[in-house]
Parts: C-alpha cells; sequence; structure tokens
C-alpha cells in the first residue's frame, strides 16, 4: 500500500533549496520536450533569457508583465496564506482600474504626487469594497466565498463593459473620432501617469517598487505584530484560534479587505503605469488575477517570494511572445510553463510529505488532515 | 486544512470558472435585453467624418513615410538580408476563422517572395499594453513593416508609429492614420447581406440567431446587412443577437449559439472568430452561415456560405510596395468587387434559385449598382435610419450604431 504522511521537520535549507532544485529538474524536463520537438535546448533556453532580460527593451517589458502579477499575487498569497480562498482577485483588479481611473480623470488638474496618491487610494477603495462583499458573506453568513469571489469577477467585468460599452458613463470617450467606431475609455491627462524610475535603458514602473515595498511591509506585518501572529494561528487552525479566542469573523473581513486592496492597487497600477485609459477588453484577456493564482502558488504564499516568482513568471510571458513564431509554436511555451509549474508545486508537496510504500506507520496525520503545516514556513 | 486541501481548492476552482461561465451569459444575456434607454452618439454626428481618418476615396497621398522606404530598391532584399513582414494575431491560425484568414495571407506572402522576406507572427496578443511590449520586441527583431490585425491594437500601433518612424505600420478595421501607419479594411456587410439571403432563405420559421462578437459599428452593421438580406428572402424574419464581448473563445460561443438554439431560431449566424457556432447548428440540426474563413468541413450539413477576407493579395501589394519604396500611407476598403470579400461555396442545401438570387445580388454589388445600406431602411424603433435616395458612405458605416428592423436585441450590448 501506498501512504502519504506529513513530513514535520522540513529543515529551514530545504524550503530554500526545494524550488530551485525543482526548477532545474523543470528546464531538465523542459530540454526533453524542446529536444523532442526539433529545438536545440540550449539555444532556446538562452533565446529565453535574452528575450526576458537582456535585448533590447526586454526587461522593460518584462516588468510590464511583472507589475499587475505582483499585486494579484500578494493578493492571492495573503489570502490564502490565512485559509480565506479570494478567487476574486481579477474582479477586483478591474474595480481598482475602474476606481483609479475615475479618480485620475476627475482630479487631472491636481500636481501629480498628490493625483498618482488619490489614485492609488481610489483604486485600494474599489478593490477593498468589492473583496469586502464576499468576505462579509463567508464571516457572517458562511457563504462560500470561493463562489461568491469568483462570481463577482464577472460582475466587475461586465460592470466594466457597461461603463464603456452600454452608457454614457464618466469613464467613456464620446467625442473623439475613433471612439464613435469603437467605444473606447476617455485618455487620462499626462499627469495623470505615473512617473517610471529609469535606469539606464530599463524603466522601472513605479508601481513595481510600491508592490515590491507592500511585500516587506506585509511580511512585517505576518511574522513581528499580534495581527499577524493571529492571521497565523488563523491560517494554521481556524478552529484553534476560534478557541483561543480570536475574532476569526473580523479577521476574514480584515484579510479579505487587504487581499482587496493589494488588487485593486494592482489595478490602479495598470492605469497610472502603463494604459493610462480604462480598456475593459486589455484587462480581461490579460487575465492577471487568474495568473496571479499561479505567482503566489510558486511562491509558497510568501510574500517576498511573490516579488521574485512574479518577476519570473512577467519574463517567461514576456519571452513566450519573442519567441513564438511559425517554427516555434506557442504551445511550447505553455507546456514550458505548465512544466515548471508541476515541478515545484510537485517538489514542493514532496518536499512535505512522506510517500511510503509498503506499511503505513499508526495514527499518521494523513492528506487533509486538519494538522497545521502552513506553520512550519512562518 | 493542509496545504494539499488548499492545493485541491485551487483546482476546483477551474471546474467553477467553467460552469460560471453559464452564469455570466446569463447576465450578459440580461443586460442585453434589458438596456434600451441611454441615448448613443446619433449618426449624424459621425458624418462629420474624422479629419484624421478619410475615406478610400480621399485618401492622403501624403508624402511617402519617412522611412527606409524612400531609400529602398526591391533589389536590396536578398535571402542573406531578408524584407521581414510581422503580424499580430488577436487569436490564434488555428482558429479557423478571423486569424485563419490572415495566416493564409501571410503564407501568401511568404509563398510571393520566398526567401526574400521573412515573415513572422505573435498569437493571442492581448490587446492593452502588452501590446506595445510585442510591437517593440518585433521592431528590435528587425520587421519592416508590421501589420496588426485587430481594431485594440490601435492605440499601441498610434503611439509605434511616432516612436519608430522607419518601420511602416498597418492597422486592420481601424481609422487613425499617420505618414507610416496605414488602415486596411474590407465591406464584410456586403458580404454578410448575401449570408443573411442564404440564413433567410433557409429559415422555415423565420427566426434566425446570431452570435455577436462586441456591441461596436463594425459588428453592428454586418448584423443590420445580414438581417436586411435575411429579410430580402423572407419578409418576416427576425433576427435574435446574443453578444458575447469575445473575439475568440469557442467555450462561451458555444453558450451564446446554445442559448439561441433555446430560445427556438431555425438558422444561426455568427461574427466570431471561431466555426464554434457551426458545430452548435450541426449538432442540433439547425442551418448556419459563417464568416471570416470557408469553415464547412467544420458542419457539413449545416452550412450554408460565409463571408470571408481574402486578406492575401493585399498583403501581398503592401508588401511589395514596401519593399520598392513605393509604399505610401493610405485608408483601403475593399470589397467583393475587387475580390478582398469573398462569398464561401455554397452548402448543398441552398437551393438552385436561392443561389440564383443570391448570385445576382453579389453581381449587382460588384458592379456598384446596389448597396445595401441604402434608403429607405428603417431602424428597430420603425424611425427612418437611412432616408429613401441617400447610401452611407463608408465613414458612416464605420459609426453604424443603431439596428435595423428585423434585430431582436440591443446594439449597445
Amino acid at each position: 500500500m501506498i501512504a502519504v504522511e506529513r513530513n514535520f521537520d522540513t529543515p529551514r535549507w530545504q524550503r530554500i533549496a526545494l524550488p530551485i532544485v525543482s526548477l532545474v529538474i523543470a528546464a531538465f524536463i523542459a530540454a526533453l520536450v524542446l529536444a523532442a520537438s526539433g529545438h536545440d535546448p540550449i539555444a532556446t533556453y538562452r533565446q529565453i533569457y535574452a528575450a526576458s532580460f537582456t535585448s533590447t527593451g526586454a526587461l522593460t517589458a518584462t516588468f510590464v508583465y511583472a507589475t499587475p502579477l505582483l499585486f494579484t499575487g500578494l493578493c492571492v498569497a495573503i489570502a490564502f496564506r490565512m485559509q480565506v480562498w479570494n478567487i476574486g482577485g481579477e474582479g477586483q483588479l478591474y474595480m481598482g482600474a475602474i476606481g483609479a481611473s475615475g479618480v485620475g480623470l476627475a482630479l487631472g488638474g491636481w500636481p501629480q504626487p498628490l493625483l498618482i496618491v488619490m489614485m492609488m487610494l481610489g483604486g485600494v477603495l474599489a478593490g477593498t469594497i468589492w473583496a469586502l462583499l464576499p468576505g462579509l458573506l463567508r464571516a457572517y453568513l458562511r457563504a462560500n466565498e470561493i463562489l461568491t469571489s469568483l462570481m463577482l469577477n464577472y460582475v466587475a467585468g461586465l460592470f466594466m463593459y457597461y461603463l464603456i460599452y452600454d452608457s454614457t458613463s464618466y469613464w467613456r470617450d464620446l467625442t473623439s473620432p475613433t471612439a464613435l467606431v469603437f467605444p473606447q475609455g476617455k485618455d487620462l491627462l499626462p499627469n495623470a501617469s505615473w512617473p517610471g524610475i529609469p535606469i539606464g535603458s530599463f524603466t522601472l514602473p513605479f508601481g513595481f517598487v510600491a508592490g515590491a515595498g507592500l511585500a516587506v511591509l506585509l511580511l512585517a506585518l505576518i511574522r513581528f505584530t499580534r495581527v499577524g501572529f493571529e492571521m497565523r494561528v488563523m491560517g494554521d487552525s481556524p478552529a484553534a484560534a476560534n478557541y483561543a479566542g480570536m475574532r476569526t469573523k473580523r479577521m476574514i473581513v480584515a484579510v479579505m479587505a487587504l487581499s482587496g486592496a493589494l488588487a485593486g492597487l494592482g489595478g490602479a497600477s495598470q492605469i497610472g503605469d502603463f494604459s493610462h485609459v480604462l480598456d475593459p477588453r486589455g484587462l480581461q484577456q490579460a487575465q492577471y488575477g487568474y495568473t496571479g493564482i499561479v505567482v503566489a502558488a510558486l511562491a509558497q504564499y510568501n510574500p517576498l517570494a511573490v516579488v521574485i516568482v512574479s518577476i519570473l513568471i512577467g519574463a517567461l510571458i514576456n519571452a513566450g511572445f519573442a519567441l513564438q513564431g511559425p517554427s516555434f509554436p506557442p504551445g511550447l511555451v505553455g507546456t514550458m510553463e505548465g512544466i515548471i509549474l508541476f515541478s515545484v508545486l510537485g517538489g514542493e508537496f514532496l518536499g512535505r510529505y512522506r510517500i511510503r510504500i509498503g506499511r503505513a506507520l499508526q495514527q499518521t496525520p494523513a492528506v487533509g488532515d486538519a494538522s497545521g503545516s502552513l506553520s512550519v514556513d512562518s | 486544512m493542509t496545504d494539499k486541501q488548499g492545493g485541491g481548492a485551487l483546482f476546483r476552482t477551474k471546474d467553477i470558472v467553467r460552469s460560471s461561465i453559464a452564469l455570466g451569459l446569463v447576465t450578459a444575456l440580461a443586460a442585453a435585453c434589458g438596456s434600451g434607454a441611454t441615448p448613443a452618439p446619433s449618426v449624424s454626428a459621425a458624418s462629420a467624418a474624422p479629419a484624421s481618418a478619410a475615406p478610400a476615396s480621399a485618401a492622403p497621398a501624403s508624402a511617402a513615410p519617412a522611412s527606409a522606404g524612400a531609400s529602398t530598391a526591391a533589389s536590396q532584399w536578398t535571402t542573406s538580408h531578408p524584407f521581414k513582414a510581422a503580424f499580430i494575431y488577436v487569436g490564434a491560425p488555428s482558429d479557423a476563422g478571423w486569424t485563419h484568414a490572415h495566416e493564409l495571407g501571410r503564407l501568401a506572402v511568404q509563398n510571393a517572395f520566398g526567401g526574400r522576406v521573412e515573415t513572422m507572427y505573435k498569437e493571442n496578443v492581448p490587446e492593452g499594453p502588452q501590446a506595445s511590449q510585442v510591437i517593440t520586441q518585433l521592431v528590435n527583431q528587425g520587421a519592416n513593416i508590421i501589420f496588426s490585425t485587430s481594431f485594440g491594437y490601435q492605440p499601441s500601433m498610434v503611439a509605434a508609429a511616432k516612436q519608430y518612424p522607419n518601420v511602416l505600420f498597418e492597422q486592420a478595421t481601424g481609422t487613425a492614420l499617420a505618414p507610416n501607419l496605414a488602415e486596411y479594411f474590407g465591406a464584410g456587410e456586403d458580404g454578410d447581406y448575401l449570408s443573411g439571403m442564404a440564413a433567410g432563405a433557409a429559415s422555415a420559421t423565420g427566426k434566425i440567431g446570431f452570435v455577436a462578437p462586441y456591441p461596436i459599428p463594425e459588428v453592428i452593421r454586418e448584423i443590420d446587412a445580414y438581417t436586411m438580406g435575411a429579410r430580402a428572402m423572407n419578409p418576416n424574419a427576425t433576427v435574435r443577437v446574443v453578444w458575447t464581448n469575445t473575439w475568440f473563445n469557442p467555450a462561451t460561443e458555444r453558450q451564446a449559439a446554445e442559448s439561441l438554439v433555446a430560445a427556438g431560431v431555425d438558422v444561426l449566424g455568427d461574427g466570431q472568430d471561431s466555426p464554434t457556432t457551426g458545430q452548435v447548428a450541426e449538432a442540433a440540426g439547425l442551418k448556419w452561415t459563417g464568416y471570416d474563413s470557408n469553415q464547412e468541413s467544420f458542419a457539413p450539413n449545416a452550412w450554408l456560405t460565409a463571408t470571408t477576407y481574402n486578406w492575401g493579395p493585399y498583403y501581398v501589394k503592401e508588401v511589395t510596395d514596401a519593399m520598392n519604396g513605393t509604399w505610401k500611407s493610405h485608408f483601403y476598403y475593399g470589397g467583393l468587387g475587387d475580390g478582398f470579400v469573398v462569398m464561401a461555396p455554397f452548402g448543398k442545401s441552398v437551393s438552385p434559385a436561392t443561389q440564383a438570387a443570391i448570385i445576382a445580388k453579389e453581381n449587382a454589388i460588384k458592379a456598384g449598382t446596389f448597396d445595401p445600406f441604402t434608403g429607405p431602411i428603417l431602424k428597430q424603433d420603425g424611425s427612418v435610419g437611412v432616408p429613401a435616395g441617400t447610401t452611407l458612405t463608408v465613414m458612416q458605416k464605420y459609426a453604424l450604431n443603431w439596428f435595423v428592423q428585423g434585430v431582436i436585441g440591443s446594439p449597445k450590448g
């Protein structure tokens, strides 16, 4: 018989080494796939590296993808770690974009630093409100937040379409010639563009710097504050938290609000850093909210790791566009992404659990047992 | 709970996503049927045609772009130093529809020039800030001319044209022009009128359904023409519209088509990038008109005909001009007449009489004696859309935002 057992004494070095070894294994498996499909693996990896980081404009492009993933990754990481399953990052990002672009349009004449702060607040507020809906429903009515937050993604998406396609809303451009041919949002004034930080030919988006700073703050919050401690207990065992007299309902609402605020800020960054207009199709086609779940999972819900993983996934998406062509089908890029995800998550699983073939020990906590596991890495 | 359960929950969301699409669609349907009160910009506003987007007849013969163009001669491009033409696709060439038709165009270029031209393409490129990054990549990879094949790329193309004056840009279905940025598309609505005739003749109940992507003038005028064609054959025919808010998403297209089948239509049409609607029609034993490409093989029994776009000759001409240094910015609007729009072969169920009627109209359009958008045309509410004796100009068609009589649904999504 085969038994899966919890590995309780994971050493610290293993938690760092494991993802790296998993990545190497993923690279090896992907190399086999590449070779089997008639592509030189070494040359392909060189191309990926160049397209992601070193060729002209590549690093800037990588961060265009990485920045929103940083925010949605943090959104998921903070919620999932506390066992609050917020799948609504996608919709919260839309709402953040709506809020930030509304503020940016309304306060276009304000001094730039103040305007940027207001746009961020607009995004945060909108994202928070959108996340509070499923948060309150979960905390006080026990509605499954996976379903409610997911459904609200579609509501937010349709609301965004309503604003641009189906109404004469404040966001919609009703005057320009192109808007007559294809409904579009009003462009924000140049004032509302968040200034990138130029480093040589590379431009570091302002939003990414803000997101990385937030990641550090979040880690500090979780590790060093009382609230963080309570969150960790709740993440390990909601029952224990309840028993210890912690206000778990409030905690769920707070975590949901924080999670939504991060996604909302990601929406604000989409407007301020990149698009400067509310663009429903662009936001919806990108699917940053859902990809954020992948980012958070790869980062094992650690905020600092989210920063690094968002850059790596951003690089991979960016390289995916550079590589694809008649001789390199994009399906191959997707296959490589899948192999990496599978290896890293598989490696994490094998690090946490032992697979024993033969007789099982008595009373071992099986997979799915209520005993904690997240406590180990916090 | 442990991590494993977390992982399990994550996995389950996939099923939830799938099932929730249905709910999203129902909401979309409700929105499509419910709205109708908001005032929309009138057509008359559009007739003050945008200065930047002159119709074909008044195409700016402005100076050749400040591109490599002026100094290039065709002989400059060799197999060791090929001319590079790049294409940006919103879907995948395997979509069997819109992008597939562009891919045939790209292959036509490759076949026409052999090793002297290197073609590249990027597929599934989102229509947002990412598009700018992909354009930059293509420029860095040495692209001499870039064709972008969806309207949503226009802002990125306009910005890129400014940023890279030595590269030529061509935007399909758009309106913006610059010395190194051209526009190209064709009168798909003329073809849709003919498809609509086939649909109207095939419908026993007079109830036709249409799976439509975005509530934008390009799609609205196609639905209008389709409806007018259907009513030319079947005066009481109605066309029920369901919006999908996507160009290419077979799952959503399927749900939309099935909702129309459930609503009791007996012929389906679509303006989507994939032939999914046809597969639904085939399974339900209904008839179907396709779009973009010849999709007969996907639904051989349902198949009636389709409006298809023949991008190849246009792309070959543009690349030739660019290689010769004779490329000029322009606003190209092709049609049935010049072979840009082509009707796909008729399905076996289209009767000889219907075929004859359609071919007669097709010849009239080619000869310039018939335009579907010639008045009198009544709007959905019975008011006059186009007065008798008037024909809409290209720019008026580009800004058309109302449905004709016979359409069931809202032109505002």
